[in-house]
């Protein structure tokens, strides 16, 4: 059967299947390539035409050389992979196995099956594509896969069939079936008229306007600097901690037993009779009246300090000079003075200072985030975060002055640090707070802010203690080819691809459309995935803290982490106040 | 899409006479094709009386059961070395369903001969 061709792409010029490796700094960026080809003989040369939208042929024009690397037909899996990543994705490297070619200059990969070494001579503007001309100075062919045939873009491009789909495909092809089907289908539905001109432009392609708008997002998105840690270990042996205070403490207290079972547990509180009940329950080895017997006592290696967040430096700073590692709850502090001031004492003093952030820690976070760096959702674009519930906070956490805010301040920060490790690091932020329900509060009970990043993406946050979500994931992240659903405390998370899934295009197929309606159902399009045991990252968070004591290494997650998390609130209380969107501090990302 | 053609060639001196060309991607089945195209001059045969070629609208040839045939214009060519870069857009252009289950044909496939 014969069949207009509808595209570029059915012109069949895509055939063998390279990566290009460019470097610019210490940039380096990867480019499948599948229309490379042969111009002249004497002296060798190729041309190769980027897309201006990738990065790389930015790279390209300014350094004039590259690596083209002929993948072997075994490489399909990696290869598949690595065309999965997004075009802005600057470690796409973080895939491969590349190599600095200390002569030419550029990165290459050892693993292909040749590799042509080029160097730039002449560079065509030819619309949304640029032409490079290219000298090769070496071609160098790697004798692992000596005699192994070359990947060719066709199994690539098309999705990496498994041998018995090809060979399925391959019957219904030779026997005619497939175009008999196909002939029914036109039948029915007559195919618009094929322009390959337009459809390759409304495919693929971009007016200069496009280029430019595209662009202005920045070639590649530099917001991720902020990565979940691996999974902590056991701590290697008992250390001597102690809990203080009596009310949330209480709950430290269990995460202590559940991180390390034969670690030496100390209470601390000011009410005697409190903390000796406390001290029972838990089953510690002692318990302190007053936080100087705890600091003074060399039982007592480190400390958790669950007190008021006004009462985070003064705490902190006792229990460093007295030689304590310390984990002190979020926020770190109610102002940067004291979080300054608290990372400068833990240098000083050679001790450990973390925060309690278990978002840092929260399975789905990490997850989400291998998820979003092996570009499932495609470009990563809204961030939507509530958190809060019907709550009435008393003393000190309903005290602006104590708590250094209200809701944002109090359990807005971990949202703050979810969007930094799925996201990135925003730019802006405009912040609109909601009537005042508790008018015994002196901060804020309900507020809302919208931060926005230079690379493209969005991120609005909800915290309020006078209203209820109901059922509904606490975060969202959404990109053009996929969205994630996360749930509170749950050890899943809930992927939907944009692309229809199997049931999701056989219902589509049903008419009439209100029978389609009725029977469409949003979990056809769901995958669940699960990220482990342990929904929240309460457990690991204080399995990370024990182990870095008890092997005296530096803390997972560095004080200066939390510092930026107050850093972004403080933004959004300034956003608040002034009612117009304000700029966050930048910090060097890498 | 760009092609690049030795200047010595008749299929060059055609391409700029009239500013128009096919481009046909052959399978893997079809080296002999390439072979009876490849190492004999327009100049001296005429190569095109031994393809099984089709005429088709604006006089574009097409080569049957071949992967795809396409029909180009040429926007605009340049000299490199002894060979012209053209580069052109492409017009029209048909694919043979049947052909789709092979790859195409590589110039290793020619040299194993």
């Amino acid at each position: 059967m014969i069949l207009a061709s509808r595209n570029i792409w059915d012109t069949r010029i895509q055939c063998v299947y390279s990566i290009v490796l460019g470097q610019e700094g210490t940039q380096i960026d990867a480019w499948a390539c599948g229309n490379y080809g042969q111009v002249t003989l004497d002296p060798p040369r190729i041309i190769i035409n980027p897309n201006r939208l990738y990065p790389i042929e930015g790279i390209l024009r300014r350094t004039r050389r590259f690596s083209l690397n002929v993948m072997p037909a075994g490489a399909l899996e990696e290869v598949l992979r690595f065309m999965r990543l997004r075009r802005r994705e600057p470690r796409k490297t973080e895939l491969m196995q590349w190599r600095l070619d200390e002569a030419h200059g550029v990165p290459y990969l050892p693993d292909a099956l040749k590799t042509v070494f080029c160097e730039i001579e002449e560079i065509l503007d030819t619309g949304d594509h640029t032409v490079m001309i290219s000298r090769v100075a070496e071609s160098r062919a790697h004798e692992a896969h000596a005699g192994e045939p070359p990947l060719m873009s066709r199994e690539v491009f098309g999705g990496g069939m498994a041998p018995f789909q090809r060979q399925f495909r391959k019957i219904l092809v030779k026997s005619g079936v497939l175009d008999a089907a196909r002939a029914v289908w036109q039948k029915r539905r007559p195919p618009p008229s094929a322009d390959i001109a337009e459809t390759t432009y409304c495919t693929g392609g971009q007016t200069e306007d496009e280029v430019r708008q595209v662009l202005s997002y920045g070639g590649f998105d530099y917001s991720r600097g902020l990565r979940p840690p691996p999974s902590p270990h056991k701590p290697c042996r008992a250390v001597g901690v102690c809990v203080v205070g009596t009310h949330w403490g209480a709950f430290h207290c269990q995460l202590v037993r559940n991180a390390n079972r034969s670690a030496h547990l100390f209470v601390c509180g000011r009410d005697r009779e409190r903390t000796e009940r406390l001290a029972r329950s838990v089953n510690a080895d002692d318990c302190f009246i007053g936080m100087d017997a705890a600091a003074r006592d060399p039982r007592v290696e480190a400390v958790v300090l669950a007190v008021p967040a006004h009462q985070h430096r003064s705490a902190t700073e006792i229990c460093l000079q007295a030689g304590k590692h310390v984990l002190v709850e979020k926020p770190i502090a109610t102002t940067l003075e004291d979080a300054d001031a608290m990372i400068e004492q833990s240098h000083r003093f050679g001790r450990t200072l973390m925060v309690a952030e278990d978002m840092h820690y929260r399975p789905p976070i990490s997850l989400v985030r291998k998820h979003i760096d092996a570009g499932d959702i495609g470009e990563p674009l809204h961030l939507l975060m509530h958190t809060g519930g019907i709550n009435r906070p008393q003393g000190w956490a309903a005290d602006r002055s104590r708590l250094g805010g209200g809701v944002f301040m109090d359990i807005g920060v971990h949202y703050v640090r979810a969007m930094r490790l799925l996201m990135g690091e925003p730019d802006t932020v405009s912040a609109f707070p909601a009537m005042q329900i508790n008018t015994k509060m002196t901060g804020e009970d309900g507020l809302s802010a919208v931060f926005g990043s230079r690379y493209g993406w969005q991120a609005h946050l909800l915290a309020t203690w006078s209203s209820n979500f109901g059922i509904l994931p606490d975060i969202v992240v959404m990109g053009d080819s996929g969205t994630f659903h996360l749930w509170p405390r749950k050890p899943y998370v809930d992927y939907y691809p944009a692309s229809p899934r199997l049931a999701t295009r056989l219902v589509s197929y049903i008419r009439p459309y209100s029978l389609q309606a009725r029977l469409t159902r949003p979990w056809f399009q769901r995958i669940r995935l699960r990220s482990g045991k342990d929904g929240t990252g309460y457990i690991a968070e204080m399995r990370a803290f024990l182990a870095s004591v008890a092997e005296d290494q530096p803390a997972a997650t560095p004080p200066e982490d939390a510092r930026r998390d107050l850093e972004i609130v403080m933004a959004v209380y300034s956003a608040s106040v002034s009612g117009s969107p304000t700029s966050i501090p930048q910090i060097q990302i890498g | 899409m760009w092609v690049s053609v030795a200047q010595s060639s008749y299929t060059h001196q055609l391409i700029l006479e009239t500013g128009r060309f096919s481009f046909i991607a052959l399978h893997e089945r079809q080296s002999d094709i390439a072979l009876a195209c490849g190492t004999e001059s327009g100049f001296t045969r005429d190569k095109c009386a031994l393809l099984d070629l089709s005429l088709h609208e604006d006089n574009f040839l097409y080569l049957k059961g071949a992967l795809a045939s396409t029909a180009c214009r040429v926007r605009t060519s340049k000299l490199v070395g002894d060979h012209t870069l053209f580069i052109a857009d492409l017009l029209s252009g048909e694919m043979e369903t049947r052909a789709t289950v092979y790859r195409q044909l590589l110039l290793s496939d020619i040299q194993d001969l």
